[in-house]
């Protein structure tokens, strides 16, 4: 039992040291990053005015108003597969192993290649993706194809194959939790108002799981929607999604641009939360 | 029962010789059962006795290692418990916390595939029924204890099973709220003539509920009979001392004289009546015990007589209870109704005595039951 109550100042005091390191770490940078996607005029000042014409030049172009269909297209994708996958590997994790023991080695070899950064994981996809790469082989070997398979590496296939196999754990974990947390007299009630084990699955532990699930969806979200590295490294120079578009603009000294797709990011994965808050009350899981 | 009698009128359940093992431990061991239509049976025991598992082997949440159950004549064994004319009702009561109260109670009748046209009426006539109607759109979480039971109640109830199994229903509800709730659920089961199969380890739970009491222990059946059948004759050392009330005295016997055994023990000799049982060898031990509200004060024509200091004075209710230490040390308790005058005082040593007749004597453990 806290005895710190709400809006108290013991309370604000407490906050103080997280909300400072938000402001200067999040909220900041954020609003520079919007306050220059605003910028007119043609040199790099702190005089600059501000302006639409940023925006307006971005969406005349085509290509760019495209990406970031492609970009939401690409994270749909990828958390329809993580979500199936993840859950998948949740249920039988937290459900199935019944050996703590097990449970525990499964759990770490699922967790230890995280400690790696997501480059290097993206970068070693490469060996497996490419025309001389593992899967070809394999598949040759087992007689699947007589020819290597090129569509592996620099395209949008192999981009996909790196993203899930780097993100299915985000959405697994959660739903590990929530699974865990579904007390098994709820199953047993169920079964015994004639419920078979489908129907137990689908009206009783998969609604009681869904908070996991939107979690897990919004944390795979989130990384698809930032991930510049795995584009880069398995797409070579002929895939680009909205992230890579940044680092584009960056590169080639066009700050305003980069900022203005910057917070297109930004706007796009604060829809996405909002929505999922919408669906499922985080606040309110501890209860 | 015989042969034609079954065939008349199935039993409700039948349990015959179940075990149930859990790696090495014995869980369930030889528990044979039957329950008529419409009885109210309490399984009583410590925890640890195997009632739970029994409880749990009849609905099919445990599957058993040998032995077979019957519902409504129909053997079960080999059945899920989603095919089984069961329902249940769980300690915590097990409410669905998603769904609201309306949703959970007619789960059931979904799944029996009524129509939805026909699910709601019969919802709110349930609901009405058990005065439950104002909490049709809550959630479980907003309840209290008393009407989280009442839902779990209602959503047991309205698939009309053959049989419903409580395990410890009313254990996680206030005491207070205890003794009305359970006049209800005795209301109910009377009113709808569905057989009760009631786990508790609270013996006054058991004795005012059950039609039959069946105490367990050690993962076997002790005894099992009326309440009154219990109360008065406890057959085995186990049941006597288990319930409330039975003075138990341990000794050799010494001879048998017609009915009555005497039995040599510490406290001196103590003369049982052997009701029917085989009498025991001379020089056997054995056990033998009487209840509290038999012992009389003062020297009576009355064959059992001992002398003992009285230490404590305890209200039960209604009663009065005496606990007397004897010489040899044993602890005897003796009940008298609370609005009698007081025999004796703290300290004070007293004579008491009791019958024959009123000294039960147990079956041994190990010996022929």
């Amino acid at each position: 039992m806290s005895t710190i109550r709400e809006r108290s100042p013991a309370a604000y005091l407490l906050a103080l040291p997280a909300a400072l390191w938000m402001t200067a770490a999040v909220v900041v940078p954020s609003m520079l990053i919007l306050w220059v996607s605003f910028w007119g005029g043609r040199r790099f000042t702190w005089e600059n005015h501000l302006v639409l014409d940023n925006y307006a030049r971005f969406f005349r172009n085509e290509t760019y108003v495209g990406l970031i269909g492609e970009t939401a297209l690409q994270a749909a994708k990828i958390m329809a597969i993580t979500g199936v996958l993840g859950y998948c590997i949740a249920y039988f994790l937290a459900v199935m192993v019944t050996r703590n023991s097990v449970r525990l080695t499964l759990f770490l070899i699922l967790v230890i290649p995280f400690w790696t950064s997501a480059v290097i994981r993206s970068i070693a996809w490469i060996p497996f993706l490419g025309v001389n790469g593992v899967i070809n082989q394999a598949l040759m070997f087992l007689g699947l194809t007589d020819a290597p398979v090129e569509i592996f590496l620099y395209s949008r296939t192999g981009i996909s194959m790196a993203q899930v196999s780097l993100y299915t754990l985000l959405a697994a974990g959660p739903v590990v939790y929530m699974l865990r947390n579904v007390p098994n007299q709820l199953r047993e009630a169920a079964m015994c108002l004639k419920a078979p084990p489908i129907v137990v699955f689908w009206r009783i532990v998969f609604p009681l799981t869904l908070p996991g699930v939107i979690i897990g969806q919004v944390l795979v979200f989130l990384n698809v929607m930032a991930d510049f590295a795995t584009v880069a490294a398995i797409g070579g120079n002929k895939q680009a999604l909205l992230g890579n578009l940044v680092l584009l603009f960056y590169d080639s000294g066009q700050l305003r641009y980069a900022a203005v797709v910057g917070v297109m990011l930004m706007l796009s994965m604060l829809v996405g939360v909002v929505v999922a808050l919408r669906v499922v009350d985080i606040r309110r899981l501890g209860e | 029962m015989n042969g034609t009698e079954a065939a008349a009128a199935p039993l409700d359940l039948e349990i015959r010789s179940i075990r149930k093992l859990y790696g090495d431990f014995v869980a369930v061991n030889d528990v044979s059962l039957s329950v008529s239509r419409g009885q109210f049976v309490c399984l009583l025991g410590p925890s640890g006795c195997g009632k739970t598992t029994t409880l749990r082997s009849v609905a099919g949440l445990e599957a058993i290692d040998s032995g077979d159950i019957l519902i409504a004549g129909k053997s079960v064994a080999d059945l899920p418990p989603w095919r089984r004319d069961i329902s249940m009702m769980f300690q915590d009561f097990a409410l669905f916390p998603h769904m609201t109260i309306a949703r959970q109670v007619g789960f059931g009748l979904e799944m029996l595939k009524w129509p939805k046209a026909r699910i709601g009426p019969r919802v709110q006539e349930v609901l009405q029924s058990f005065e439950i109607a104002h909490l049709a759109e809550r959630k479980p979480a907003t309840l209290s204890g008393g009407q989280r039971q009442r839902v779990a109640l209602a959503r047991a109830l309205i698939t009309s099973p053959r049989i419903l199994l409580l395990d410890e229903p009313i254990g996680s509800l206030d005491y207070s709220l205890r003794e009305t709730v359970m006049l209800e659920l005795k209301q109910v089961q009377r009113q709808l003539g569905i057989s009760f199969i009631w786990v508790t380890h609270d013996q006054n739970e058991a004795f005012s509920l059950g039609d039959r009491v069946v105490v367990m222990n050690h993962a076997r059946i002790e005894q099992q009979g009326t309440p009154d059948e219990i109360l008065s004759r406890p057959r085995t050392p186990f049941v006597a001392g288990f319930i409330q009330g039975n003075n138990v005295f341990e000794g050799t016997v010494e001879g048998v004289q017609g009915s009555t055994l005497t039995l040599n023990t510490k406290s001196g000799p103590v003369h049982a009546s052997l009701d029917g049982m085989p009498a025991p060898a001379v020089g056997q031990r054995a056990t033998v015990s009487v209840r509290a509200e038999h012992l009389k004060f003062g020297p009576t024509a009355a064959e059992n007589q001992l002398a003992g200091t009285c230490e404590a004075i305890e209200f039960f209710g209604s009663l009065r209870r005496y606990v007397l230490r004897l010489p040899s040390g044993q602890q005897l308790k003796i009940d008298q109704f609370g609005a009698e005058p007081a025999r004796t005082t703290v300290g004070a040593t007293t004579e008491l005595s009791w019958r024959v007749g009123d000294t039960v004597l147990h079956t041994q453990p190990g010996g022929p039951a």
